[in-house]
Order: structure tokens, then C-alpha cells, then sequence
């Protein structure tokens, strides 16, 4: 059976494959977004609450709101991107090779690893300890996603007039 | 930030996120929601201030930090009187009402999330919003000067955010907070090595261009001129304010904890406050345009607050504080009238206006109480505030300083009154004769912040002992 920490280590790696190898730049930028959630869930994981937590509200976050708003001006035919990807289509089979080889060399390095997320397990849940320590950057992102979502819409609106 | 001072930035959030859906198809329903809930917000953190048990213990009552209330009490004021003017300016032409006021409302939020903010990483992250806000704003009116404004704002200030970035994280590695409280504990407690300072350095210079000192003023006329009107009053206001200067003073609180090495940075802050004032007056003295000289008097203004933030001494902060209230104050009066002035006559080209008082006496006078106010006229708020800084300059000893800032004053008053003849007063011009008063809702928002003005001069000291008991004995002593 799957566990939740090799779970995670799966989902980033496809997230991160799917950021790079999508055609489409909303879906690349939300898959990077969810690779993102993953790295910050595993940092939490390693006891390492506050790389966490910034993983979390920066790239996932701020970030994330940067690329949707510029991805969003451009128009439908642009954020298509129109360059020879044939090269990253061997980026999986990398990808596997990777982990293969560190499953089978890197094993004593993941049970180092695991004793630090078992030490990292007697601290605060991540939504505690993100609301104990980080309200306030929490309660900016969901403005800045406000501001975000309102600048996109208004934009949009200006170009239907347009049209 | 602590709970009681959460709604102020709550509230018009939510109230943001409402109007793009009830003001769907009534745009008359997004400036009510907007202007009742700032009201509201004004209402209520004027009666936080001034109510009959604070006034009596002399401001001590009042728990919270006070620059943070007094910065609160600005941003309300300014936003009410941006959003009710621009309700009866826009007249729906151009504008997109559903989310002009929602990101009026997201920036008003962001300031309040700002001037409360108890540590530097989430400064800077409402800063951040309210850059994201202040882009769509400019723009809001879809014109190629706003559009260019917007474009030169934002190559500046993003480098600007990626340098305070940077100062974060060299903060991160050498202190290992972001907290004020804890900073403010390492720097007592002598630990603190050059790494701290030089990452209050990096904050401090991206905070700078922000805040649109000389040298890295360049986006700030094209931004306010090219802005929609009353965009122009919010963002010279208010806006770059708070996203700069607001920060540029917090963090010259903490360089005056250091016993030594950080000295030179403050000199360089005084330095670079004098050159911005000296820059500002003069170029404000070759414009042509109402709206750019204004914008160009506001680098100027600007020159005063980070010449006092520099020299750091209790006195210089009170003085600092007070010019950053005034500021917001006057400024709001006189961009807000240049708009009126170009509904009414269609042109900003000073030469072309004159005697402008017989046909818009109130837009004229209310000009005219904003301008002796900026120019330090007593006993108007402007006169105090000045007169502080340069009595602080004098008293720690920098006299060149002090003599530079009265002469620039001087020099600010001769061209206002030459500006205020060649504008309101004397024969009527062509654009005056085809001129007439603006409404009584275009009129109000200035009026009101006359009123405002005339009141802190003549109140100056209730005003001086607020700052002195909230934030100069709290803060700095």
C-alpha cells in the first residue's frame, strides 16, 4: 500500500512533468501551483514548518496569482506555445530512470528522511500552525487572489467592449 | 496585528468580493456599498480616536500602536472622499463600475492590512496587493497615458519588491524573524551583526523607489498624470504613502536602535529627503500642467517625511507622522479639484486657466486652503508639521538641513502664491468664462477635507499630543 509521504513524492513528481510538458499555460501554471501544495506538505512533513508555510503562501500562492493574471491577458491563440516540444517528451521516461535509481540507491538516505518527519509528527497540524503563526499572510493572499480575480475580470471587460 | 484592528481590513474585503455580484446589473449599487462601507470604517475608527474617555486621559487610553490608528483614520479618509467623488466624476463613461470600487475597496483593505502588519514579510505582502490594485486602477479609465503610467509603475516597483525580497532573506538568515518586537529585541540586546542592517538596507532602498524619492521618482508624474482623475487623488494620496514611506518611516525606527553602523544609512535617508524636496519644488516650478506640477509637489512633500525619518530623533518622527497625514490631506484636495477644474474646462494647462475664482469659487478657495497648507502657511496643518521637522533638524544639529528645508519651504510658498494668481485669481480667462461651479457631490469631498485641514492646524495641540503620547513615547523613547 501507498503511503501518504510516497504518495506525495509521486504527485509532485507528475505535477511538476505536467507544469513542463503542458501546452497550455493555465495548465502549466496550476500544475505548478499543485507541485507547490505537494513540496510544502512534504517540508511539513520533514519538520520543517516554516519553509512549509512560505512554500505554501509564496510560490503557491503569490506566484501563482502572478502567472494566472499574466497568463489570463494574453489571448486564446498566445498562451498556446507554439515551440517544438518533441525533446520533453523523454522527460518521463528521465523522470522514472530518477526514481528508480533512488529508490534502490537513495533508500538509507529516504529512512534518514523519515526519522525527521517522525520527530516532525509531534508538532502542530500544518492548518494550525499555518493560522497560529501566519494569519495575517494568509488573510493578504486571499486579497491579493481578490485583487487578481477583479484586475483579470476588469481587463476582460475593457477587451469585450473592444470587440 | 491584533483582533480589534482586523475588521478595518476585513470588511472591505468582503464588501470588495460582494459588489462584482450585486452590482451586476445596477452599477449605482457598487458606489453606495463602497462609499457606505468606507463611511462606516471612517465612523468607526473616528470614534476609536476621539471619543470622550480617550480624549480625557490624554490619548493613554487608546491600547493600540497609534501610527497604525492614525494611518487607518488617513486611508478611510481618503478612500471616502475618492470614492464619493468618483461617483458623481466618471458619470459611467469609460469606467467599469462592478470593479472600479472593488479594487478601491482590495487597496483600502491592503493599506489597513499594511499599517497594522507587526512583521516585515507580511508588509510586504499586502504592499504586493496593493500594487497588484493600484495597476488595474490606473488603468481603470483605459486611456494610453494611464496605460503607460501603469507600465512605468510597474518596471519600477517590481525590481523594487524583488530587492525587498531579497532584504527578507537575508533578515531570515541573519535574525531569524521577521517580527518588529523581535528585531527591535536583537538590535537592543547587541547581537545583531552587519547582516541585519545591510538587510534593512535592502528593504529600505526597495521601499525608496516606491515611495517615489529622487532619484527613483521617474514613474511617479507619468503615473499620476496619466491616471483617471480621482485614481491620481487615491494613489499620490494615499497609496504611494503607504507602500513606501509608511515603510521607510517603521524601518528608520528601527535604525536609530543601533549604537552604531547604521548612522550612515540615516545619513544617507537625510540626504537623499533633502535632494528630493530641492528636485521636487524645482521641477514643480517648470510644469505646465496642473495635474504634473502636483505630482512633482508631491516628490517634493515627500522629501520632508524621509528627511525626518532619517534624522530619527523623537521630534523628527512626530513631525514625520503629522506631514504624512497632512499630506494625504491636502494633496487629496488638490488632485481631486484638478479633476474638477478639467470636467469643468476641459483643459490642465495652467496658462490657459485664470480668474477661475469667479466661476468655481469653491473649487478655487478649497485649492487655495490646500496649497497654504503645503506651503506651510500658519495656522494651517502644513505650517506644523514642517515647522516640527525643521525644529528637530535644528535641534539634533544637522542646521544645514534645517536651513535648506526652510528655504525650499519658502521657495514652495513664492511659487503657490504665484501658481494660486495665475490659476484662481486675476482677469477671466476664455476657459473661464465658458466655465461653472461642479456639482455639490464633486464639491463635498474637497470640502470636506478642507475642513480637515483648518481643523488639525487649528487643533495642532490635541494633534501633537497624540503622537506624542502614542507613538513617540511608545515607540521611540
Amino acid at each position: 500500500m501507498i503511503e501518504y509521504r510516497e504518495f506525495l513524492y509521486v504527485a509532485v513528481t507528475l505535477c511538476a512533468l505536467a507544469a513542463v510538458m503542458s501546452k497550455n499555460m493555465l495548465t502549466s501554471a496550476i500544475s505548478l501551483a499543485a507541485m507547490s501544495v505537494g513540496v510544502a506538505l512534504i517540508l511539513f512533513d520533514f519538520n520543517a514548518p516554516w519553509a512549509a508555510v512560505f512554500e505554501l503562501s509564496v510560490c503557491a500562492g503569490l506566484i501563482t496569482v502572478l502567472f494566472i493574471s499574466a497568463v489570463s491577458l494574453l489571448r486564446k491563440e498566445e498562451a498556446f506555445f507554439a515551440e517544438d516540444r518533441t525533446r520533453f517528451r523523454l522527460l518521463p521516461l528521465f523522470a522514472l530512470i530518477v526514481a528508480i535509481g533512488g529508490w534502490i540507491a537513495g533508500w538509507p538516505f529516504f529512512e534518514a528522511l523519515a526519522d525527521y518527519a517522525r520527530f516532525g509528527a509531534r508538532g502542530q497540524s500544518l492548518g494550525s500552525m499555518l493560522w497560529e503563526t501566519r494569519r495575517m499572510d494568509l488573510l493578504g493572499q486571499i486579497a491579493i487572489l481578490a485583487a487578481g480575480v477583479l484586475v483579470i475580470n476588469s481587463v476582460f471587460a475593457v477587451k469585450k467592449a473592444e470587440k | 496585528m491584533t483582533i480589534s484592528l482586523l475588521q478595518y481590513m476585513l470588511i472591505p474585503l468582503f464588501s470588495a468580493l460582494l459588489i462584482p455580484f450585486v452590482a451586476r446589473r445596477r452599477g449605482r449599487l457598487a458606489e453606495i456599498f463602497a462609499t457606505v462601507t468606507l463611511l462606516a470604517g471612517l465612523i468607526n475608527i473616528g470614534w476609536t480616536l476621539l471619543n470622550p474617555a480617550v480624549l480625557a486621559s490624554g490619548f493613554s487610553a487608546l491600547g493600540e500602536d497609534g501610527f497604525s490608528l492614525l494611518m487607518i483614520f488617513t486611508i478611510y479618509l481618503v478612500g471616502l472622499c475618492v470614492a464619493f467623488f468618483s461617483a458623481s466624476y466618471g458619470d459611467g463613461r469609460g469606467v467599469n463600475t462592478a470593479y472600479f470600487y472593488p479594487l478601491l475597496l482590495v487597496s483600502v483593505s491592503a493599506m489597513c492590512g499594511a499599517v497594522t502588519s507587526t512583521d516585515f514579510f507580511t508588509l510586504f505582502i499586502f504592499v504586493e496587493v496593493l500594487a497588484v490594485a493600484s495597476f488595474a486602477l490606473m488603468t481603470s479609465d483605459d486611456t494610453k497615458e494611464g496605460i503607460e503610467g501603469a507600465v512605468k509603475y510597474y518596471l519600477l516597483t517590481f525590481p523594487a519588491s524583488a530587492v525587498i525580497m531579497l532584504g527578507l532573506a537575508v533578515m531570515l538568515l541573519s535574525a531569524g524573524t521577521f517580527s518588529f518586537d523581535s528585531i527591535r529585541i536583537i538590535i537592543y540586546s547587541g547581537t545583531s551583526g552587519p547582516a541585519l542592517i545591510f538587510s534593512l538596507a535592502l528593504m529600505l532602498l526597495g521601499f525608496l523607489v516606491k515611495s517615489g524619492v529622487v532619484p527613483f521618482h521617474v514613474w511617479t508624474p507619468d503615473a499620476y498624470q496619466g491616471s483617471y482623475a480621482p485614481v491620481s487623488a487615491f494613489l499620490a494620496g494615499i497609496v504611494t504613502k503607504i507602500s513606501g514611506v509608511y515603510a521607510v518611516v517603521r524601518i528608520a525606527m528601527f535604525l536609530r536602535l543601533f549604537e552604531t553602523g547604521a548612522f550612515r544609512l540615516s545619513e544617507v535617508l537625510m540626504f537623499l529627503g533633502m535632494v528630493t524636496i530641492a528636485v521636487g519644488a524645482i521641477a514643480a516650478m517648470k510644469q505646465d500642467d496642473f495635474k504634473r506640477m502636483l505630482a512633482f509637489s508631491s516628490i517634493s512633500q515627500t522629501g520632508y517625511i524621509v528627511l525626518a525619518a532619517g534624522l530619527a530623533t523623537p521630534l523628527a518622527f512626530i513631525g514625520a507622522i503629522f506631514h504624512l497625514f497632512n499630506h494625504a490631506t491636502f494633496k487629496t484636495v488638490l488632485f481631486l479639484n484638478s479633476a474638477s477644474l478639467e470636467k469643468a474646462t476641459g483643459t490642465r494647462d495652467m496658462n490657459k486657466l485664470g480668474g477661475m475664482e469667479h466661476a468655481m469659487p469653491w473649487t478655487s478657495w478649497t485649492s487655495v486652503i490646500a496649497m497654504l497648507s503645503t506651503a506651510g502657511v500658519p495656522p494651517l496643518s502644513g505650517f506644523w508639521s514642517k515647522i516640527i521637522i525643521i525644529i528637530a533638524l535644528w535641534d539634533a544639529g544637522a542646521v544645514t538641513y534645517a536651513v535648506l528645508a526652510l528655504l525650499f519651504s519658502a521657495l514652495t510658498l513664492a511659487y503657490f502664491v504665484v501658481m494660486q494668481r495665475r490659476i484662481f485669481f486675476g482677469r477671466k480667462s476664455p476657459a473661464a468664462e465658458a466655465a461653472a461651479e461642479v456639482s455639490p457631490a464633486l464639491l463635498a469631498p474637497a470640502v470636506l477635507m478642507s475642513a480637515v485641514i483648518v481643523a488639525a492646524g487649528l487643533l495642532f495641540p490635541y494633534f501633537f499630543s497624540y503622537l506624542a503620547e502614542t507613538i513617540a513615547s511608545r515607540m521611540v523613547l
